[in-house]
């Protein structure tokens, strides 16, 4: 069988600012095979996904449909070849019913005078959602009144209303049960021996290793190595592929101040929980160290800053120096000594529309104004005091922070926790979408700070950030401490494998 | 924008970093008024004098007061419909309390707190409640309206002596509407007052920094420890409060009114005056400086046009043409510059 794959990607690149997604990868998709594309956050699953869904163009490199070179240039030329990309974040009109959500791209171009004919969209609904085992499920409900399961299967329903030649299905496990679980692979397996050829991307390397034919692995936007998924593929060798060998960061680690826990904990958390994302958790936090908080995007880990802050309900107690921080007030969580800097700075972290010098003054108001009245001079003082300490690069302190670069936008922020005269520092994604400058310098503002006593918290998805930066680290997994870990333990291997719930449960 | 230049004159250890010069978006409607007045100033020779600008002053005077709490309101986010309605409210139930034999004080003094209490009510509805305030306003207007025609059962209320009104309260009530003050008129010289206390409490103090943060983002004012809905509510009760001070100075200039005309509509101007002063919908950004400035340029317009001899009906359509016009300028030239 000589005939060309049904998609070739040939040494495609992407680069964002300050970002190189991906640097010269290619893959091969056959007809009839289900290819697992694996990573850690950020490898460049993503990116190469939006690049098939046609959200993306290439850089650098080609992509090669039937042998022929496209420019999947939008979504609706990349479904126009039959390729059909579902997103983890599902992509369903909420307001609308199961069978126009499944017949919406014939809907909504019908030909001649657009009128729809509702019993014949409802009807081939019926034998789309049947053919996924979906028919008992009536076509006039809506689709809001679905469980998340089933909204993405509706996905996949309306990606097989078109002609279809490649499913892209990205994290399709993350929200499933294990019956639901299995149900999906059935259909992978079906539409598979229908021809198709299936994209997964997943976290979950058991799942990996029981339905796909070939196996890639990205690490750091490059291609890692491809293989086919035989007798000799193991967990062990697919966690280290994603990983990588990094010896540096061994010796980086000495760097790091060790946790000092012989100390009182300067935080203490207990039982804290979060309904759906965080179960009955509890652990400490110590002046001086950097306390790294792992896991998958699932696990509850991206909760947690937010749950402690008070930004939303939680049950359990939050003690800073045995002092209880009430809930659902960020006030008085910034009065009893924490402060946080939120993973996104454009949805919510920084007042985009004020200056840097309001930005920075925000959350301690009231050490800026007497009687009512901002203290303006006080203002531009301090702010100037963080810009030079903190290397924050701007033409003028009434610059709005909207303008500055993130790595800047970020150290402001991070100013912003500063002048409230934190205890507890918690940082969640603390260098996304930073350049790798601006990174390093965070690293080491982080370090000082840890080393002046500060109890500093980092939150992240990058593990070699996690690895290389912290002095102790916490594994989340379905919402409980799956792990910790500390001095030489400290490995990507070995949060990842407790991320990925393949370690026993390891006692605190 | 002003505070800003207090900051930069306190900043002045480090000028590198104060070297750029900025024109506010006030600049672009300031010389749009320019042009507007010398235009009206070269078609008749009686725009320019003494008496039409304090005309004008007086005309815009009520209008301008209730912007000043819109801006506040459309800064932090939200909008408040039922300004109008809470004028004719607050004016005639100050007419009615005087009308009842109440002393003025009082009276004046209910009347405002009435005011303040509709605006809480917005307030906490489009907040605790979550009803969006275009919503929640919309149906206060209704209401408050409803509740002034059942308070009157739609018949006009007249403060003068026939109705009883003391000798003294009258005197000092005609004075409130029509007395002067420096030789400028009463209402003009609330406006101005109004005004420079709203551009302080905007501009230099943690409230005002609260109302731009909640209105820039909720949820970044919440990280910094804000209580978003404490702001919002006071921003609409301010608000609602000088809608009650504007209805009563109307009340007491004219000095009577009726519960379904008295300030019918009026929402719409005032809306429009602070939004051509460069207040966005959207919230997070408007001043006060530009608010004064729209509610002039809305205010010499309308007299420009009756000077002029325009008709009346070609003058709302050219009001409206002006609010359009403004608005597309100025997002056209700010995104341009964002560009």
């Amino acid at each position: 069988m000589q005939q060309p794959p049904l998609i070739e990607i040939r040494n495609v690149g992407k680069t964002f600012p300050g970002v190189q997604a991906l640097n010269g990868v290619s893959l091969t998709l056959r007809a009839g095979e289900v290819h697992a594309v694996i990573g850690e956050n950020g490898a460049g699953k993503s990116t190469l996904m939006n690049m098939l869904a046609g959200e993306l163009l290439p850089d650098t490199g080609s992509i090669l449909v039937a042998g022929e070179d496209v420019r999947l240039s939008s979504p609706l030329k990349s479904k126009a070849l039959g390729i059909n990309v579902v997103f983890q974040e599902l992509s369903l009109c909420h307001n609308l019913t199961v069978g126009e959500n499944v017949m919406m791209q014939g809907l909504a171009r019908t030909p001649g005078l657009g009128l729809i004919s509702r019993s014949r969209a409802s009807r081939e609904a019926t034998r789309l959602l049947t053919q996924l085992g979906l028919g008992d499920l009536d076509p006039t409900t809506p689709v809001h009144e679905l469980t998340i399961a089933q909204m993405q299967l509706i996905e996949i329903a309306r990606a097989i209303s078109q002609d279809l030649r490649v499913l892209v299905l990205d994290e399709p496990n993350s929200a499933l049960s294990p019956h639901e679980t299995a149900r999906m692979l059935q259909i992978i397996r079906a539409l598979r021996a229908d021809g198709v050829a299936i994209v997964y991307v997943s976290h979950n390397l058991d799942e990996v290793r029981s339905i796909a034919d070939r196996i890639t692995v990205l690490r750091d936007g490059q291609h890692v190595t491809t293989m086919d998924n035989d007798q000799s593929v193991t967990v062990d060798r697919l966690v280290s592929a994603m990983v990588g060998r990094d010896l540096a960061a061994v010796q980086q680690y000495a760097l790091v101040a060790p946790a000092v826990e012989a100390t009182r904990p300067v935080l203490a958390v207990h039982q804290l929980a979060v309904p759906g994302q965080i179960a009955r958790m509890s652990f400490e936090l110590y002046p001086g160290e950097i306390l790294g908080v792992a896991g998958m995007p699932n696990s509850g880990k991206d909760s947690l800053s937010d749950a402690l802050f008070g930004l939303i309900p939680r049950g359990g107690t939050v003690e800073i120096d045995g002092a209880p921080v009430p809930p659902e007030n960020p006030g008085s969580a910034i009065a009893s000594g924490m402060a946080l800097i939120p993973a996104d700075r454009r949805r919510g972290g920084a007042l985009l529309l004020m200056s840097v010098a309001h930005n920075v003054v925000s959350a301690s108001l009231a050490a800026f104004s007497v009687g009512g009245i901002l203290r303006q001079g006080a203002i531009a003082r301090t702010t100037n005091d963080y810009v030079d300490k903190l290397d924050i690069r701007i033409s003028d302190v009434l610059q709005r922070i909207g303008t500055l670069s993130g790595g800047n936008q970020q150290k402001a922020i991070l100013a912003r926790g500063l002048v409230t005269k934190p205890k507890v520092l918690i940082l969640h994604e603390p260098t996304r979408g930073i350049d790798v400058g601006a990174k390093e310098e965070i690293y080491a503002i982080l370090a000082a700070l840890a080393s002046e006593g500060m109890a500093v918290m980092m939150i992240s998805s990058e593990l070699p950030e996690i690895v290389l930066h912290s002095s102790r680290v916490l594994v989340m997994e379905r919402g409980r401490v799956a792990a910790t870990f500390r001095g030489a333990e400290i490995t990507e291997e070995a949060i990842m494998q407790a991320a990925l719930g393949q370690l026993a449960v390891a006692a605190e | 924008m002003d505070e800003q230049m207090a900051v930069k004159a306190a900043a002045g250890g480090a000028p590198s970093r104060m070297r750029r010069f900025r024109l506010g978006r006030e600049f672009g409607v300031f010389v749009a008024l320019v042009v507007l007045c010398v235009a009206l100033t070269l078609l008749n020779d009686r725009f320019l004098t003494p008496t039409n600008l304090l005309n004008i002053g007086r005309q815009v005077s009520l209008m301008g007061i209730m912007a000043v709490g819109m801006t506040f309101v459309l800064v932090s986010g939200e909008v408040d419909l039922s300004v109008g309605s809470t004028y004719g409210l607050c004016g005639i139930a100050v007419g009615v309390l005087l009308v009842a034999g109440y002393p003025l004080a009082l009276a004046i003094a209910a009347g405002l707190v009435l005011g303040a209490g509709i605006g809480l009510i917005n307030g906490v509805l489009s907040t605790y409640l979550r009803v969006p305030s275009l919503i929640a306003t919309l149906g206060t207007l209704s209401m408050v309206r409803g509740a002034a025609l059942i308070l009157t059962d739609g018949k006009p209320v007249t403060v003068n002596a026939r109705n009883g009104v003391g000798e003294a309260d009258l005197a000092m009530f005609e004075f409130l509407g029509q007395g002067k003050v420096l030789g400028i008129p009463m209402q003009l010289a609330f406006f101005i007052v109004i005004a420079l206390a709203g551009w302080f409490l905007l501009s230099r103090t943690s409230f005002g920094f609260r109302i731009f943060a909640v209105g820039g983002s909720a949820k970044a004012a919440r990280v910094s420890g804000i209580n978003v809905a404490s702001v919002k509510i006071w921003a609409l009760t301010l608000m609602g409060t000088l809608a009650a001070l504007a209805g009563t100075l109307s009340l007491a200039f004219l000095p009577s009114g009726q519960a379904g005309r008295m300030g019918l509509g009026l929402e719409l101007d005032v809306i429009a005056a602070t939004i051509v002063g460069g207040t966005t919908l959207a919230g997070g950004e408007g001043t006060i400086l530009g608010t004064v400035l729209g509610v002039l340029i809305i205010g010499v317009l309308r007299n420009g046009l009756v000077l002029t001899g325009v008709s009346p009906f070609a003058q709302e359509f050219l009001i409206g043409l002006v609010i359009v016009v403004a608005v597309a300028i100025d997002k056209w030239s700010t995104s341009s510059k964002s560009n």
